[in-house]
């Protein structure tokens, strides 16, 4: 019998502010010394109150915007009560009641063409700490670091069919949310992480199979890995009847490449949700709903379709650029000085991005001002800088956004001369060292021009318009 | 209150009652739930619920950093601590 | 230097701060409530902490830690018997009426306030939805002098009322027309029923129209009340665990024993009735029909109020049922108390006790009450 595989999806992002969602500690954890962002509040110390952080509220509503969400102008706060050591209250304030968005969509690239993943809804909520087993073999150590920090939880509908809907889905959201500037969603870091609820059932058939969550994927891949073993171990107990399965939380061990049923309380999922009286109502009134709108970015698609059609650049170019919004941006200021699109993505692609690999940073991490590189651009375009240290001064302002591409050219004796004396002085000096290659141009090998060229190049420092060298050298040798 | 309930209540709230204070607490319970009749004549069939009292709005902060406080006076007062860390006993996950 | 009172559920800087719970004796604060902040900046200082009931939901005081507070052989009030010095006033938590209560038994002025004017910043949450900082003191001039200073705007508290409606509270009209709950005469002991009858003569005396109203809707209070201030409870407790600071028991094998065998030796038997309540009230089945109903009275009753406000100045009702407690009172009689106090509690309203009498007036009304208690004072001197 053939199956079919029926995924939803819990997707919990941390969104990028600077404080946590109710108290004022730093948001950035990650890696930070244990209980170095924490305050009597984010501990679960009683006397301090919550207030909204808003950028959560932007945040929030932007995402939802982002997939396609109808955003719920009232949007309120509820506290969730259970008990674990990662909780300090003891509660969790998340949206249970008015989550600020819902019925949304994520438009998937699938090998069997364009698909649409409905979302139920998203919701603001806070982060739990973090555990940590291993310090000592019989206790568990509390951080609460990433107590409060604000997080949003994407509920997908059950309408994805495996692995690869499931990578596409994923792919789809980190684009969004990255685009929209409101999340790193790095699955190592963290800031990303995805629940699996997933069932099996005949194909054809409209009845759902049992479901279980999966949670503890630290990686797309690890998430792929874990829906094929969960959905043989479905399809197995029901073919063969290996095991009867029963709706439960289930860890996945990656190394193991298993999934182990979570042991759970009686009381466990009982949570008793109940309007937070400390958190007041918000309400989005259309000013603050349209100045959100307002900072919505391009599609990555749009962008896209934009660069290659009115900008005339090639589907290549187009991708690499469109890979991140920062990128993009960084291109787009460029362009705005330079006004020559391809000189542009060139730039953007082999010098910025491979500077980005060899510094080992993410193309989001991109700092660099776009005018700035722009004026730069200008200068090469121009003829007033050589390519050679244009670079040395792009890997200057890749640091330091301060200098002026033409300043730092002047000071450090980068601008091109026009002094043909020069030129001639240095060509002569040149080919009269090294009557070898004359011979060999002279006997037809074009490669040795392009050595004396090269030296003559090194002499003047790359300072020199290269055709006005070249056109010199050639008629120094022609005159011989 | 059924005693069934009561088991998981407590369960739920991390507490444990002897019999004596069972006892006390269901008669509590049900002094309460017949309380509760008088809501009962009560219409709030079109009546919206009032979390808050007095109708203030949108409460928002703006996202700045601060942080006056150390893990070690956060910790003064921790039962048992390590190395910048509340302990637990060893939770299985 | 002027001396103020606090309650056990303001936190403290330099004191330890209990909430009359074994669960966090000796607790010592990094912070301070709003209210002492205000009151220091003001030159005040505090002369002491008054001991409270566990979370300040008992009658008065009979379920702190270290034991009833017991005067020839009555219940009695710490903070009452501590303003028997010379603090001005005693600033306190009126989570379920402990404050308007001692008052009355104590020929004491309390003012509660709107909810909302005065920051809750810095108190231990019980009933947040609900619970007010309160003032007690000798006379509605010393009430009035420390509330004027911390009432106000605060930006850490997100219930906080603008400036601007906290200034509303300081104008006065005058009573004209009172208001008597006839429901909640029926059941008070004589030497109550007479204050009232003393009381509305003094009124009648001075010109003010009493009329006696009757309303199920204000008398169910208590019931609603219950259920909202047991389901917060129940949750803003959840917090002590034995795990951050506070009580842990010595004996305990993984992580729910240590929670289970700290919550159970430290907290006490009526706390645990109003966790398991208030826990109850939220379950699944019980959320919609119990939890969402309460929520829903809250308003109708609300609405009540505001209709009478339409024609009188205030409502006046009893605050307690007997002026003395007797020693052995059951904890949970506390449960039949509040029927007195929940009105003003559910509905977030001012109330002011005084000569034995509660007057709940509509919102923002606190600056009249008490400009009313200030002149019947007076004629009673």
């Amino acid at each position: 019998m053939k199956y079919e595989t029926v995924i939803g999806l819990e997707v919990h992002v941390e969104l990028a502010t600077k404080s946590k969602i109710f108290c004022s500690c730093s948001a950035h954890s990650f890696g930070a010394e244990p209980n170095s962002h924490v305050c009597p509040a984010c501990c679960g110390m009683p006397g301090m109150l919550p207030v909204v952080n808003k950028r959560v509220v932007d945040y929030g509503m932007k995402a939802g915007m982002m997939l396609n969400c109808h955003i719920n102008r009232t949007t309120t706060f509820d506290k969730k009560s259970y008990y674990y050591p990662d909780l300090p209250a003891a509660y969790q304030t998340t949206q249970w009641f008015a989550p600020v968005a819902v019925n949304g969509t994520v438009e998937i690239e699938t090998s069997g063409g364009k698909k649409s993943v409905r979302i139920k809804q998203i919701h603001m909520e806070e982060d739990a700490g973090k555990l940590v087993h291993d310090i000592r073999e019989d206790t568990t150590h509390v951080d609460f670091n990433r107590t409060s920090v604000p997080l949003i939880e994407i509920v997908s509908q059950p309408d994805l069919s495996g692995a690869e809907e499931v990578e596409a889905y994923l792919e789809r959201l980190k684009t969004l949310l990255r685009y929209a500037k409101v999340a790193e969603c790095e699955m190592a870091h963290g800031t990303m992480r995805c629940d699996v609820n997933l069932s099996v059932r005949p194909e054809g058939s409209n009845v759902l199979g049992v479901r279980t969550e999966m949670k503890n994927m630290n990686s797309i891949e690890a998430i792929k890995r874990a829906i094929e073993y969960e959905v043989s171990r479905h399809i197995d107990a029901i073919e063969n009847g290996t095991e009867v399965l029963v709706q439960e939380t289930r860890r996945w061990d990656d190394i193991k490449g298993k999934s182990y049923a979570m042991r759970t309380k009686e009381t466990a999922g009982d949570y008793r949700y109940f309007p937070d009286p400390n958190v007041m109502p918000i309400v989005i009134d259309d000013e603050w709903f349209d100045s959100i709108k307002a900072t919505l970015p391009e599609l990555p698609e749009v962008k896209k379709a934009r660069y290659t059609g009115e900008y005339g650049l090639s589907d290549y170019d187009a991708d690499q650029l469109t890979k991140s919004i920062a990128v993009c941006e960084c291109f787009e200021d460029a362009y705005s000085v330079c006004g020559n699109a391809k000189d542009a993505a060139n730039w953007m692609i082999s010098e910025v991005m491979s500077l980005l690999n060899v510094k080992k940073m993410t193309y989001d991490m991109l700092d660099l001002n776009g005018i700035t590189l722009g004026e730069l651009i200008v200068l090469v375009s121009g003829g007033k800088v050589g390519r050679a240290n244009a670079k040395k001064i792009l890997a200057a302002i890749f640091d330091d956004p301060s200098i002026v591409p033409e300043e730092y050219a002047k000071a450090n004796g980068f601008i091109v001369s026009n002094d043909t004396g020069l030129i001639a002085t240095v060509v002569k000096e040149t080919v009269a060292a090294d009557p070898k290659s004359v011979a060999d141009f002279k006997g037809g090998k074009e490669k040795a021009l392009m050595a004396l060229f090269g030296k003559c190049m090194k002499q003047l420092k790359g300072n020199c318009d290269p055709q006005v060298l070249r056109k010199i050298l050639i008629d120094h040798i022609n005159g011989l | 209150m059924e005693r069934e309930t009561l088991r998981l209540l407590e369960m739920l709230n991390q507490l444990r009652l002897t019999e004596e204070q069972k006892e006390k607490v269901i008669s509590f319970c049900n002094n309460r739930e017949a309380a509760l009749k008088a809501l009962d004549a009560i219409d709030t069939e079109n009546v919206e619920r009032m979390v808050h009292v007095m109708p203030v709005l949108t409460v928002v902060r703006e996202d700045i950093v601060s942080q006056p406080y150390t893990a070690e006076e956060l910790q003064q007062g921790a039962p048992e601590t390590d190395e910048g860390y509340w302990c637990v006993p060893k939770v299985m996950e | 230097m002027k001396k103020i009172i606090v309650d056990d559920m303001l936190l403290t800087k330099d004191l330890p701060t209990t909430a009359g719970s074994k669960m966090l004796e000796g607790y010592m604060s990094l912070f301070e409530a709003e209210a002492i902040s205000r009151l220091n900046g003001a030159g005040y200082t505090i002369s002491g902490k008054a001991e409270v009931g566990e979370f300040a939901i008992d009658l008065i005081c009979e379920t702190n830690y270290k034991g009833a507070f017991v005067k020839k052989g009555k219940l009695a009030s710490p903070v009452a018997e501590m303003l028997e010095g010379d603090a001005e006033a005693a600033v306190c938590m009126d989570v379920n009426g402990s404050v308007r209560r001692a008052a009355a038994q104590n020929s004491l002025v309390s003012i509660k306030p709107t909810y909302g004017t005065v920051s809750r910043f810095g108190t231990v949450p019980v009933a947040c939805s609900g619970e007010t900082v309160s003032v007690m003191a000798k006379s509605a001039d010393n009430c009035e002098a420390v509330l004027s200073i911390i009432a106000g705007h605060d930006d850490k508290d997100g219930t906080s009322l603008s400036d601007e409606d906290c200034a509303k509270a300081k104008e006065v009209s005058p009573m004209r027309r009172i208001a008597v709950l006839g429901n909640m005469l029926k059941d008070t002991d004589l030497a109550v029923a007479r204050k009232i009858e003393i009381f509305r003569e003094n009124l009648a005396a001075k010109g003010i129209e009493v009329c006696e109203i009757n309303s199920d809707v204000i008398a169910a209070s208590s019931a609603a009340w219950n259920v909202l201030m047991c389901a917060e409870l129940c949750n803003n407790v959840s917090r002590y665990d034995g795990v951050k600071y506070g009580y842990r028991a010595e004996n305990f094998s993984g992580i729910d024993e240590l929670y289970t065998n700290s919550r159970t030796e430290a907290f006490g038997e009526l706390l645990k009735c109003a966790i398991l309540f208030g826990s109850d009230t939220l379950s699944t089945e019980n959320y919609m029909k119990v939890y969402d109903k309460s929520l829903r009275v809250r308003r109708v009753v609300s609405e009540a109020f505001n209709a009478l406000f339409e024609q009188y100045d205030a409502v006046m009702m009893p605050a307690c049922s007997s002026f003395d407690y007797s020693e052995d009172i059951e904890d949970t009689a506390v449960f039949e108390e509040n029927y007195y106090t929940a009105p003003a509690s559910i509905t977030g309203l001012p109330a002011v006790v005084i000569d034995g009498v509660q007057l709940v007036g509509k919102a923002f009304s606190e600056g009249s009450l008490l400009a009313f208690a200030k002149e019947y004072e007076k004629e009673a001197k």
